[in-house]
């Protein structure tokens, strides 16, 4: 279980030593891509054995600067220093023989691959030799490796047979062997499991004993709190917080620090309620969960809580229709609908805005009008003929009310930001003519701020009209802001509901597993 | 339980080939008198290497993601240049049409992994090109007799241990490919290749070299395919291979390869083009139509592929199982 | 990357000619000044005469690519279509036998999208796979030589015969780029097409039937091969076991020379056009020079690759582009 309260005790309870001399310094680092300023004049200072979060809104700048401290980029101005001495690298490689070791959210593992032959993959990219075996480590090395990491699984077998958490352990375990000083983490636990996430930070915790420094990038303000011994704070490219040690940094400093403004999270005014228009009896997303059953009236947004892997998504796929291995029964009023059928949900007014837009919601080649029209491509047709003066007329009201930028909907999509593209697959749903059941799934992921209050605006204002909304997100903020009740999801079942009254604190805790909600 | 279905459905695609080998000898041993004897095998071993060669090197371009649809028409082109070469220089000078067959697959190599072309295309343009070459050099399609033809019927059609040498030679060859594939570490870096293209970059490999020498490899296979044919044919015949790209290619497809890249072995193709070979062979002994061994092929490839979207369909929601709980 | 309608919001948009446009265009300049009898207007007749067979089979593969899948059946369902036509002449007569052959064509596009549709397999398989159980059945069913049909002028109409003076080829070619435009264009099949092709995922989870999509799409190719497998059995009258196994290439090369990308959710009726004109009008000048085959094979190969690098040098945006659900 990710417990956060007793990770937090236990790094304030560590010694905090002075934390010495520097192990990779950047100062006055910029980027230029074209007319648009990724980073200026960013700093950064990374000290051994501490854990360094680096924040910052999309757009900030984070993943730039990584790039350069990888060494995937090379920057327009600005000086690395590797302990103390200057360090430029033209090509990752480099910066990995330095001891730089980036784990990205997207493993660079090879599936069809050995364990042993993954451990063994710079050297079999690298090397000069012809045979394998010479660049393949041995089975003894390979299960010492993976020991200092926790994995205890046969070197021999097929990468693909393993989890992501042991794959990505299986990563890390490479890096080690790598003689990594500085082990990169781009949102490390976004598709773990509570249990896998546990087993990461442990591992974590004990190379930063070892002396490692670990930089780590993530949208996650609780998770970076209880783990981060110090953070560095970017936006617009710049460093507005550097290297400051955690404790010393509050939630609301941070906030400001990220957005450059207050930003009202507080509670909204939301609808009242009407009838109960959305039922689902019996819903089980695997065999071994409790089924349970949710009445959602009109006006209501019931928000839905789980931590990663919990299984909260898969319940919010499910109650849209978009779930076909689920069990139970789906109704709008008395209109019955399939568990795996959009199509039959869609005819019901059940609109659905999935947790990944880029696997499941966008159509990157096609412009920004044909992806927010997907789903009522028939309300501007008539007799299988598309009418495109009605097309416009239905769809660009929307775009405008979202406030897309830029507001020009011949655009491929795939030139939109990501907050935009959310709008893009938002739109596509409230325009639907009887939308009468809302689900969205972290509808704020990957999105800017300025994006995000447009959506949760839409959101309330469709509930205002009648809808009911079900909103399941791993972001406590929103739901706490949004939801007239929180139901909360552990291990793939709905465990209780709580108030947003109750506070965060009790919705962590109700998350976590402490306490009846 | 779950363990053991997913290891078939990983590994599954490998027993595809040999079942329909194993079902394949059986119905035509009981069913046709001439088949189950010594003679017939040691035809179908010696008749089933250009397949074989062909689809070998298919499978180091279905390894990368890719594929190769000039192969047939690389093999006409280097059993051309073999016969002019060996005319003009003497047999031991054969094998420089191999070497027309690695140039051929290096271009394809550079025109997909430094142009960014994608396969389909640049195989295709390949395809239609080396068929143009050995037209030009043949003075538009002529056969090119060998003038020691003695010296290649004797490789062709002697018998060492009941199969021809070239046979062998064959065999050796496509051994080789095994080594290559599984002991190297090309042969590694291409499966990384196809396993996953984007880290492959990462623990520095660099993809254009490594569709170089895949589709090298094909090339140079398909060039031996080449060879062979010029030596049992005593002639090069620049017009020959027409369709048997795709044969490769099935060939390899249900010897295990998989079309997603990353996923081969050098046995499983040997045995689906086997399988093919004693078909056809099969087919003609009993008098039936040979054509319906296509029909068979492209059943066997169908099939293979139902059969692998029933194991998903019926493993995927026990896996999400596991994971939830 | 970026691509805007010209101008102004309002509705109407400005019509962008596709990359391969330029091409052809500087193709038909180039040979013109390069083979004096090349623009005359009886060549030029037969340029498009020629090309017109391709185009009907292109708009088939066309609508295949936009889905992102790829028809290698066309090889053999043609040959298939003429065995079973010239087979089933004497007891339907002409015209019941040329439906015939056109049902088997299309049912192998129904064969295909259902295993592709509903069973979820990569097409390369399953065409590749309906593809050699075709063409074994052709040659089957046709004792591996070609079956001679009975000279007749209602036969031999699809190839040879004009309508209001225009060769039926060149007529029906036209037709079927009409149909494809406008199935692509302006009908909800066609956006569905495009947005299956671009994202299945996304186009099932926005309440789209793609199985029905898909299916629809390997259905209408087949249509498309249909009525070139017809003309190409009238023209040869008879029915012939190999009757044209190059077609998919071919017809994968028209598309992709026209500028339409292998991956899907993006093409248009001009770019098939495009591509199968200078296919068409390469073809034609080196035969007017003379050439022999070999050079003609090696310049259609230089063309297929040149065309393709050219427009991928000339930058992703404008080949693709707004139009994708678009004007043409």
């Amino acid at each position: 279980m990710l417990n956060f309260v007793a990770m937090d005790e236990a790094r304030k309870q560590a010694p905090k030593t002075d934390r010495g001399q520097a192990v990779l310094e950047i100062r006055g680092v910029s980027k230029q891509y074209g007319a648009t300023c990724a980073l200026d004049g960013a700093r950064l200072r990374l000290y051994p054995g501490r854990v360094h979060a680096v924040l910052g809104e999309n757009g900030a700048g984070k993943s730039t600067l990584v790039k350069i401290v990888v060494g995937a980029i090379q920057p327009d101005a600005g000086t690395m220093l590797l302990a103390g001495k200057p360090a430029t690298f033209r090509s990752v490689q480099q910066a990995v023989s330095a001891g730089i070791v980036p784990i990205y959210q997207h493993l660079s593992l090879f599936p069809h691959l050995s364990v042993r032959e993954n451990l063994s993959a710079f050297a079999l990219g690298g090397t000069r030799n012809s045979r394998a075996a010479k660049a393949i480590v041995s089975k003894e090395t390979a299960r010492a490796w993976l020991d200092s990491v926790g994995l205890t699984i046969d070197p021999d077998t097929e990468l693909g047979r393993l989890s992501i958490g042991e794959r990505q352990l299986v990563e890390i375990a490479r890096g080690l062997g790598q003689s990594c000083k500085i082990l990169v983490l781009d949102e490390p636990t976004a598709a773990l499991s509570h249990a896998e996430a546990d087993r990461l930070f442990a591992v974590v915790r004990q190379l930063c004993a070892a002396g490692t420094a670990v930089l780590f990038i993530s949208h996650k303000l609780e998770e970076t709190e209880a783990i981060a011994d110090d953070l560095t704070v970017l936006r617009n490219g710049r460093t507005v917080i550097d290297a400051e040690r955690t404790e010393r940094v509050n939630r609301d400093t941070l906030v400001h620090a990220m957005l450059g403004e207050t930003v009202n999270v507080g509670v909204r005014d939301l609808p009242e309620l009407g009838e109960i228009i959305f039922r689902a009896r019996g819903i089980r997303i695997h065999r071994r969960a409790a089924a349970c059953d949710i009445a959602v009236r009109a006006g209501e947004i019931v928000g839905v809580a789980g931590l990663v892997g919990s299984g909260a998504l898969e319940i919010g796929a499910a109650l849209a229709g978009a779930r076909e291995t689920a069990i139970g029964t789906l109704a709008v009023g008395d209109r019955i609908f399939p568990t795996g059928n959009r199509e039959r949900a869609i005819s019901l007014g059940v609109g659905y805005v999935p947790s990944d837009r880029h696997v499941e919601g966008l159509f990157p080649v096609l412009t920004a009008l044909q992806n927010a029209s997907a789903s009522v491509v028939p309300t501007f047709s008539r007799r299988g003929l598309i009418r495109r003066a009605s097309e416009h007329g239905r769809l660009v009201p929307w775009l405008e009310r979202l406030k897309l930028q830029p507001l020009r909907p011949h655009l491929q999509a795939s030139g939109f930001s990501g907050g935009n593209q959310q709008k893009l697959v938002v739109s596509r749903n409230l325009a639907l003519a009887n939308l009468r059941v809302l689900v969205v799934l972290e509808p704020t992921r990957g999105v800017d701020i300025g994006a995000r209050e447009v959506i949760h605006d839409a959101i309330v204002a469709a509930a205002r009209q009648g809808v009911a909304v079900i909103l399941a997100s791993s972001d406590l903020d929103e739901l706490l802001a949004l939801s007239h009740r929180i139901l909360v999801v552990r291990h793939g079942e709905i465990e209780g509901e709580m108030s947003p009254s109750s506070g965060r604190e009790t919705l962590i805790a109700a998350l976590a597993g402490r306490g009846a909600p | 339980m779950t363990g053991a279905l997913s290891r078939l459905s990983t590994s599954g695609r490998f027993l595809v080939a040999p079942v329909c080998l194993t079902v394949a000898i059986l119905a035509f041993g009981a069913a046709v008198p001439e088949f189950p004897t010594i003679a017939n095998a040691g035809n179908v071993l010696a008749q089933m290497w250009v397949l074989t060669l062909l689809a070998v090197g298919q499978m180091f371009a279905l390894l990368t993601r890719g594929f190769d649809i000039s192969v047939g028409a690389v093999a006409a082109l280097s059993s051309t240049v073999a016969a002019l070469a060996a005319n003009h220089w003497g047999l031991p000078a054969l094998p420089l049409g191999a070497l027309a067959g690695l140039v051929c697959g290096g271009l394809n190599g550079l025109m997909i992994g430094s142009l960014g072309i994608q396969p389909i295309v640049a195989t295709l343009g390949m395809f239609v090109g080396a068929r143009g070459l050995a037209l030009l050099i043949t003075d538009g399609g002529q056969v090119v007799p060998l003038s020691q033809s003695g010296i290649a019927a004797a490789l062709a059609y002697n018998s060492l241990a009941g199969i021809p040498p070239i046979a062998w030679m064959a065999l050796a060859v496509v051994v080789a490919a095994a080594w290559v594939l599984n002991r190297s570490v090309l042969g590694r870096r291409i499966v990384m290749l196809g396993s996953n293209p984007d880290a492959a970059w990462l623990v520095g490999i660099h993809p254009w070299r490594v569709h170089l020498a895949a589709y090298g490899l094909c090339g140079l296979f398909a060039g031996f395919a080449g060879l062979l044919i010029t030596i049992r044919a005593g002639s090069g015949l620049p017009t020959e291979g027409t369709g048997m790209e795709l044969q490769a290619i099935a060939a390899a497809v249900i010897g295990g390869t998989a079309l997603t890249g990353g996923v081969g072995r050098v046995s499983g193709v040997v045995v689906g083009a086997a399988f093919i070979q004693v078909l056809f062979t099969g087919l003609n002994l009993s008098g039936i139509s040979p054509f319906l061994a296509g029909v068979a092929v492209g059943v066997v490839i169908i099939g293979s592929g139902l059969l692998e979207y029933a194991l998903r369909r019926f493993l995927s929601p026990l896996e999400q199982n596991r994971r939830m709980a | 990357m970026t691509m805007a309608a010209a101008g102004s919001p309002s509705i109407r948009f400005a019509y962008r000619p596709p990359a391969s446009a330029a091409i052809a265009f500087v193709a038909f300049v180039f040979f013109a000044i390069l083979v004096p009898r090349f623009p005359t207007l009886g060549n030029l007749e037969n340029v498009i005469r020629v090309a017109s067979i391709l185009c009907i089979a292109a708009c088939g593969q066309a609508v295949v690519l936009i889905l992102g899948g790829i028809e290698f059946s066309f090889g053999s369902s043609v040959a298939l279509a003429s065995v079973v036509t010239v087979l089933t002449l004497p007891d339907t007569g002409t015209l019941g036998a040329f439906a015939v052959g056109a049902g088997v064509v299309v049912l192998v596009g129904a064969v295909n999208g259902t295993l592709i549709a509903r069973f979820e397999l990569p097409s390369f398989l399953v065409t590749l796979g309906t593809l050699m159980i075709g063409a074994g059945l052709a040659s089957t069913i046709a004792g591996g030589l070609p079956i001679d049909a009975p000279a007749s002028d209602a036969f031999s109409w699809l190839a040879r015969g004009r309508i209001a003076g225009i060769p039926v080829p060149i007529a029906l070619a036209v037709l079927s780029v009409a149909v494809l435009y406008f199935l692509l264009a302006h009908t909800r099949l066609g956006r569905f097409w495009y947005l299956a092709g671009a994202n299945v995922n996304a186009a099932r989870l926005a309440g789209i039937n793609v199985r029905f999509v898909v299916f629809a799409g390997y259905v209408v190719a087949g249509a498309f091969c249909a009525v070139t497998a017809l003309i190409l059995t009238s023209r040869v009258a008879s029915g012939q076991p190999n009757l044209a196994p190059n077609l998919p290439f071919e017809t994968i090369a028209a598309c992709a020379i026209g500028g339409i990308p292998l991956a899907g959710g993006q093409g248009r009726a001009s770019q098939v056009v495009y591509g199968v004109l200078i296919i068409a009008m390469m073809n034609n000048a080196v035969v007017l020079l003379n050439f022999p085959v070999a050079y003609q094979r090696l310049m259609i190969a230089a063309v297929i690759i040149g065309s393709v690098l050219l427009q991928k040098l000339a930058g992703k945006g404008w080949q693709t582009g707004a139009r994708s659900g678009g004007s043409s």
